[in-house]
């Protein structure tokens, strides 16, 4: 019995000490750096390392250098068996307001060891409320608008089931 | 004091040696992530260096009173006689639209004529339609119908034509509505024409190809993959394989610089575009009116 506290002991220190030592910020500029070569850069004004999480403030989103969205806050967070990707009032440049919706509040993606392919992802804006997931087995996305409003700009991309909107698409 | 008596341990050896274990365990992770991060990971992000707006080279005025274009008033009036000529007097009352055909119903001097594509009426010559609208044409210049709510209901319950909803995906494009005159020595841009690519960027992808020229990572310029066949833009005097330099003045070699561009379309008074057809190079000069 204390051999099997002993050990328990030891892989909670272990998980412990991988998430609150995992160098946060040094990871998030290799995601940048990954990011680059797909010609997305993120511009952020400052970077804030918790035990558990990383938090980026004012980030602005280039794509081919064209200024794209603004985001008010950005936040990572795991466990490991469970991790969070959080964003808080994105808005999209005015350019593209013709192709988007001009502002998401908030929006969340959440990885969990009980589903390791699956990532489910919920969000609020001016197009109303989605929630759908990412399928990572069948590379797949799926979004169902449940609360839609003012999707004109997005129709186009969209298609109608049963239970309203919903986007598709794989990668 | 007692000699020889016990000495009680102030620490039990058993908990020290545990606490002394996981203390291991910690440095390793540490360590472990430590060589991670010296190998692998970078000590610094990647930032975009934010262009500050770049304000063209030089700005051409033309102070010329002789060579000054024909006054707006001229221009706008003979688009609008043509316009409000006799294309008001047909009335758009069905249309049905399927992949392989067009069909419409319209009623001109109060008798009711059904057209399919190609056909002519009042001198003007049907050449498509969309769900709510169709399109006609007159020498080069293109007119666009709505169609009439009043009459479609009245046509509906008289069971003439049945108004159908097209079957194939619903296209988004639609005929830019300005022109491009020729005055002489440059050409003038109706600025309608602007608005309407300024508003809906579909259009601009379907009347022109653009692609990005580069050398290694850099950016060199952008050449023009294709070109639709009777498009504002091939009035414009481009063709296909041309390399834009610069318009206005400034030089577009980022996509920020091309987009930037396009962001103020609207506002623009005059273009000068400098392209690179083979091995000349051309400016090219327009007024926007």
């Amino acid at each position: 019995m204390q051999m099997v506290k002993n050990i328990l002991l030891v892989l909670l220190v272990s998980w412990l000490a991988i998430i609150v030592f995992m160098p946060k910020q040094a990871l998030y500029y290799k995601m940048e750096e990954t990011l680059a070569t797909q010609d997305v850069v993120l511009n952020e004004t400052s970077i804030e390392e918790g035990f558990f999480s990383l938090t980026l403030h004012k980030v602005s989103v280039y794509v081919k250098g064209i200024p794209v969205a603004t985001v008010e806050e950005v936040k990572f967070f795991t466990l490991l068996f469970f991790s969070r990707l959080s964003v808080d009032t994105l808005l999209v440049d005015d350019s593209l307001k013709k192709m988007l919706p001009t502002e998401l509040n908030h929006a969340e993606i959440t990885h969990s060891l009980v589903s390791p392919l699956n990532l489910a992802v919920h969000a609020q804006g001016s197009f109303g409320a989605l929630e759908g997931n990412i399928d990572l087995s069948t590379s797949s996305v799926r979004l169902d608008f449940n609360e839609s409003k003012n999707i004109e700009v997005l129709k186009s991309e969209l298609k109608k089931d049963e239970k309203g909107w919903y986007y598709e698409t794989s990668f | 004091m007692k000699k020889g008596g016990t000495m009680k341990h102030l620490f039990s050896l058993k908990r020290l040696k545990n606490l002394w274990f996981l203390a291991i365990v910690l440095i390793c992770v540490k360590l472990a992530w430590f060589i991670i991060a010296f190998l692998w990971l970078p000590v610094s992000g990647v930032n975009y260096r934010v262009e500050k707006e770049r304000k063209p080279l030089y700005y051409r005025v033309k102070l010329n009173p002789n060579k000054a274009p024909p006054p707006k008033k001229q221009t706008k009036k003979t688009v609008k006689r043509v316009v409000s000529g006799s294309i008001k007097d047909i009335i758009l009352l069905g249309i049905y639209n399927a992949s392989d055909m067009t069909v419409i119903t319209v009623e001109h001097k109060k008798k009711t004529k059904v057209l399919s594509k190609g056909d002519e009426i009042n001198g003007f010559t049907l050449d498509s339609a969309g769900n709510n609208f169709a399109i006609f044409t007159k020498g080069t210049k293109s007119y666009k119908v709505k169609l009439f709510t009043k009459k479609r209901k009245n046509s509906k319950s008289t069971g003439s034509i049945k108004e159908v909803a097209s079957v194939k995906k619903e296209s988004k494009f639609l005929k830019p509505e300005g022109e491009i005159v020729d005055a002489g020595d440059h050409k003038i841009i109706d600025r309608t024409l602007l608005d309407h690519y300024g508003e809906n960027v579909d259009n601009v992808y379907k009347d022109i190809g653009i692609k990005d020229i580069k050398n290694g990572k850099d950016l060199e310029g952008f050449s023009i993959s294709f070109i639709r066949r009777g498009s504002p833009f091939a009035k414009l005097g481009l063709k296909r394989g041309d390399v834009i330099s610069s318009v206005n003045g400034q030089k577009i070699d980022s996509y920020n610089a091309a987009f930037g561009i396009y962001k103020n379309i609207k506002d623009i008074e005059n273009l000068s575009l400098v392209i690179k057809r083979g091995e000349e190079e051309m400016e090219l000069e327009y007024e926007v009116n």
